[in-house]
């Protein structure tokens, strides 16, 4: 494959390239280790949690009702969703914005509205529990930085299956990056 | 850069400000949902392609100029803080981020039919 192929028409840069994923993937693995670091005090793996600036308020936060409204606790379910967001974000070449646009979105929707959750987290902090989780912030901090820099990549993919829809081709077929549709739409 | 690095810091400023100032629970509340807002969408914005992002935020501002009727509180000190807040959002919202890269249209190419990244897809088929 050319290097032209892999950007995009009507872009200067490739956004799939792995310059592009792999700090985010990195971003991804930090926020991994801290969900992960909270999520074993939420098991009681560990007795204490550190919190470097808000006294009791990590105890708080994360022993918290709304960390338990689901079976597994809410540090847990964070450290899966970076997990997902660094499986998501290294599957894939350089041309997979064209050849796997579902594996892009996948990875858009876990970085992008999944991310999000953690600002609605962030205000129930003081909102709910007039506490406030170092850790916690931490983590929300990355999801949020993450979002911004994996967004290109997603506008690339649905930009393409916009062609691919103006074609005539099957969205369907496109989306899962069949050959045939790969082969015949820019 | 800065216009949204600016933005995210007045965000930190609305969530640490019932620390500082004397703040009922509703007006506290109302400074600690938009604060965190205010951080999320400017910090998105930083990114060339979601830079439009930056709208939400004067939305969030625009927010900020009827909460003192809608929730109404009476609070001077509150009122003062959140128009200040406000206006400076408003101001560093309208400043664009600069355009270094092409998007093939960007995100109004996914519902135009002549955007930039079909045009030059019409033009250097396969």
């Amino acid at each position: 494959m050319q290097k032209e192929d892999e950007i995009p028409p009507g872009w200067d840069y490739n956004p799939a390239a792995w310059g592009q994923r792999i700090p985010i993937v990195i971003l991804a693995l930090a926020g991994f280790c801290i969900a992960g670091y909270l999520s074993l005090y939420q098991f009681k793996m560990i007795p204490s949690v550190w919190e470097p600036f808000f006294g009791n308020g990590s105890v708080t936060i994360l022993n918290s009702p709304i960390s338990r409204v689901l079976p597994v606790p809410d540090a847990a379910l964070g450290a899966m969703g970076y997990l997902l967001d660094a499986v998501a974000g290294v599957i894939g070449g350089k041309r997979r914005w064209k050849t796997m646009p579902w594996i892009v979105l996948l990875f858009g929707f876990a970085v992008g509205p999944l991310g999000f959750v953690s600002v609605m987290l962030v205000i129930f902090q003081p909102v709910l529990f007039e506490a406030w989780c170092s850790l916690c912030l931490t983590s929300a901090f990355i999801s949020i930085v993450m979002i911004g820099p994996s967004m290109d990549e997603v506008l690339a993919s649905l930009q393409y299956l916009r062609r691919v829809k103006d074609s005539g081709h099957s969205l369907w077929r496109g989306f899962w990056g069949f050959e045939n549709v790969i082969k015949k739409v820019r | 850069m800065f216009a949204r690095f600016a933005t995210a810091l007045a965000g930190v400023w609305l969530m640490a400000a019932p620390e500082f100032l004397d703040y009922s629970k509703k007006v506290s509340d109302n400074d600690q949902v938009v604060g965190p807002l205010l951080i999320a969408f400017s910090i998105i914005a930083m990114a060339e392609s979601t830079r439009n992002v930056r709208w939400m935020n004067i939305v969030l501002a625009a927010w900020l100029f009827l909460a003192p009727w809608a929730l109404a509180y009476h609070n001077i000190g509150a009122l003062i803080n959140d128009y200040a807040t406000a206006v400076l959002v408003t101001v560093l919202s309208l400043i664009r981020l600069k355009k270094r890269h092409r998007f093939g249209g960007g995100w109004p190419g996914l519902w135009r039919s002549d955007a930039a990244h079909q045009q030059e897809a019409k033009r250097n088929p396969l």
